[in-house]
């Protein structure tokens, strides 16, 4: 791949790697993500596609993907991925496939997945420095079964399992799991986080990655229409706000330095994002829960003070 | 006993209209079952919902497979294999369709012997409630075929959308415009006989071992065959005299089916675009706009 960086979404390259006619809903971040990330990626991949909404990309006898597929269960795509990578090293060091058929072995999984079940198996392959990619599309909770509470819902959203009630009317009481620095903490050769309102800054991420031999991550935080609530039209709208307000912070880290590759001019407050979304309502209606919204903005301000971009 | 079945898509509401009705007979003193029947849960995917509503009591389980009345929310669902609505519908059953089309051309258009009801409940939706969300509609006309009081239904919509919606005025408006269409309906008779029509699609498979039988794709790309394009309630249509060519359509679709011309305008593949409207949103200059899809009529504009 040509690494030299991108500027404008013109310069996108045109080859679609995904096609359309999948099951995804209308308007899915994630496919949005998916279809950027394989744009940058190419054919010359095998996707390991841990359980998860994009199982359902590719049902029989459909694929939407120009490359090779392996579904696996949600704990072992990592695991899935380094038996693919030891079979591709196999088959070139007897001479079977020719080191330029080699292919790039790419994990493919929502937050269930990349957060809960498969952390253990995803720590495994990095510390043993699989040379693999991994893409996180996360929509905060599990989404392809009724989105249900994930270790990446985040403070104060509705879901399938913590409505917001008479007891706890802010619906989840945890936090978001910070899963880019719990990989940091392995020290892996790159690992960034990504939006797909942002797919210049996704692109050059991709390039950049090329480079290293190891384990390589990307999280996505996406939209998701049905679970978030809104109309599938606001998509890139929302991936945007959650930017611009900083709740998504767009990084990345090289060997376990952090950098950040964007960062708003003038952060918009959180609840521009928080009401647009079903799942955020019942901080808004039928009172105002004034502690809930002013300590997520504070969890937001802490964080861009620690990184010293805030005053 | 009524067995009736319901086939909309994920997100229009085909489980909680088979909910309503059978809230709805139940407050008309019948005995009533309801349940749906996900497959891969999905906005768009066909979805299956039953209700068996009966004086006695019902020993029946399971999904219904031979219903008297078969309500399609969705109209292209009709020539959808997944979906199939109209297998095993009895004899002198009722196939409720929405569609703009009059029964007549309807049973024209899609080849059906039964008795067959229409209304276009997605424009009275998009009318009195500004979405198209079918499912107190859906559950409106299902209670007028199958002969449920208006009271009791009104108490059902009250009962099942006040856990839903929370806004008392969306909800107002969902009862409003179920019985809009509760009243815009003449009632029928329903007389089926227990026989039911022979369908030919049934294929019996061998059994395979594993290397045959498991499921292998080995084509690659091939999902536009599926054509998602009868998932849009709305098309998204360009305007080139407006359009500056940005790419930012093309960019943002997450479905990658917005294409280039030879003059290097934008344009959709009807077949697939699913009618997200990112494009619509997302374009700095306004020039698409969001145009009323109605499957059975010819497609104008159409490229």
């Amino acid at each position: 791949m040509d690494t030299s960086t991108i500027i404008s979404i013109k310069e996108l390259p045109p080859e679609e790697n995904m096609l359309p006619g999948t099951a995804a809903c209308a308007g899915c971040g994630g496919l949005l993500t998916l279809r950027y990330c394989l744009k940058a990626l190419g054919d010359k991949i095998i996707i390991v596609n841990a359980a998860g909404c994009f199982t359902l990309l590719t049902i029989y006898p459909f694929s939407p993907f120009r490359n090779s597929w392996l579904y696996t269960a949600m704990a072992c795509a990592p695991a899935g991925a380094q038996g693919v990578r030891d079979a591709l090293d196999i088959l070139i060091k007897k001479g079977k496939l020719d080191p330029e058929e080699n292919l790039k072995v790419v994990v493919l999984s929502g937050d269930g997945s990349a957060y809960d079940m498969a952390l253990s198996s995803t720590s495994g392959a990095i510390y043993r420095n699989l040379d693999f990619y991994y893409i996180c599309y996360d929509n905060e909770a599990y989404g392809n079964t009724g989105f249900q509470h994930s270790g990446a819902s985040p403070f104060g959203s509705r879901t399938g399992t913590t409505p917001p009630g008479k007891e706890v009317p802010v619906g989840s009481q945890l936090q978001k799991k910070n899963l880019f620095d719990i990989w940091n903490s392995h020290k892996p050769p790159y690992i960034a986080t990504v939006s797909p309102a942002y797919p210049v800054d996704l692109m050059n991420k991709f390039k950049k990655a090329e480079q290293f031999k190891g384990p390589k991550l990307f999280i996505s935080h996406i939209p998701c229409p049905p679970g978030w609530g809104f109309d599938p039209s606001r998509s890139v709208r929302l991936a945007k706000l959650s930017v611009e307000t900083g709740l998504w912070p767009l990084k990345e880290s090289v060997h376990g330095e952090v950098e950040h590759t964007y960062v708003p001019k003038r952060f918009k407050p959180v609840e521009e994002y928080l009401k647009e979304q079903e799942r955020f309502s019942h901080l808004f209606k039928p009172v105002r829960q004034e502690d809930a919204l002013k300590s997520i903005q504070e969890m937001v301000d802490e964080y861009w003070k620690k990184h010293e971009f805030l005053p | 006993m009524l067995r009736l079945r319901f086939h909309g898509r994920g997100g229009q509401g085909a489980k909680v209209a088979s909910r309503v009705l059978g809230t709805a007979a139940f407050l008309d003193g019948y005995n009533a079952q309801d349940f749906p029947l996900y497959g891969a849960e999905r906005r768009g995917a066909p979805i299956t919902a039953f209700t068996r509503i009966s004086r006695d009591d019902i020993m029946e389980r399971g999904l219904v497979s031979d219903p008297d009345i078969v309500i399609v929310m969705d109209e292209t669902l009709l020539l959808d294999p997944q979906a199939m609505p109209l297998s095993g519908l009895k004899i002198g059953g009722i196939v409720f369709v929405n569609t703009p089309l009059s029964p007549l051309e309807t049973k024209e258009e899609y080849g059906i012997e039964d008795h067959v009801v229409t209304l276009d409940i997605t424009k009275v939706s998009l009318d009195m409630i500004g979405k198209p969300v079918l499912s107190s509609l859906a559950a409106g006309v299902a209670s007028r075929i199958a002969g449920i009081g208006e009271g009791a239904l009104k108490g059902a919509l009250e009962k099942e959308l006040s856990g839903i919606i929370s806004d008392r005025e969306i909800l107002g408006k969902n009862t409003d415009a179920a019985l809009h269409c509760y009243n815009a309906l003449v009632p029928v008779q329903v007389k089926t006989a227990e026989t039911i029509r022979e369908r030919d699609n049934v294929i019996t498979l061998p059994f395979e071992i594993a290397r045959v039988s498991s499921p292998a794709i080995n084509a690659t790309g091939n999902t536009p065959l599926r054509k998602t394009g009868n998932w849009r309630v709305f098309r998204p249509v360009w305007n080139y005299d407006i359009c500056t060519r940005c790419m930012t359509c093309v960019a943002r679709c997450p479905e990658g089916c917005i294409r280039l011309n030879e003059d290097g305008y934008p344009y959709a593949d009807y077949d697939n675009c699913k009618g997200c409207l990112v494009c619509a949103e997302e374009c700095p200059v306004k020039a698409i706009t969001k145009v009323r899809e109605i499957h059975s009529r010819s497609e104008e504009g159409d490229r």
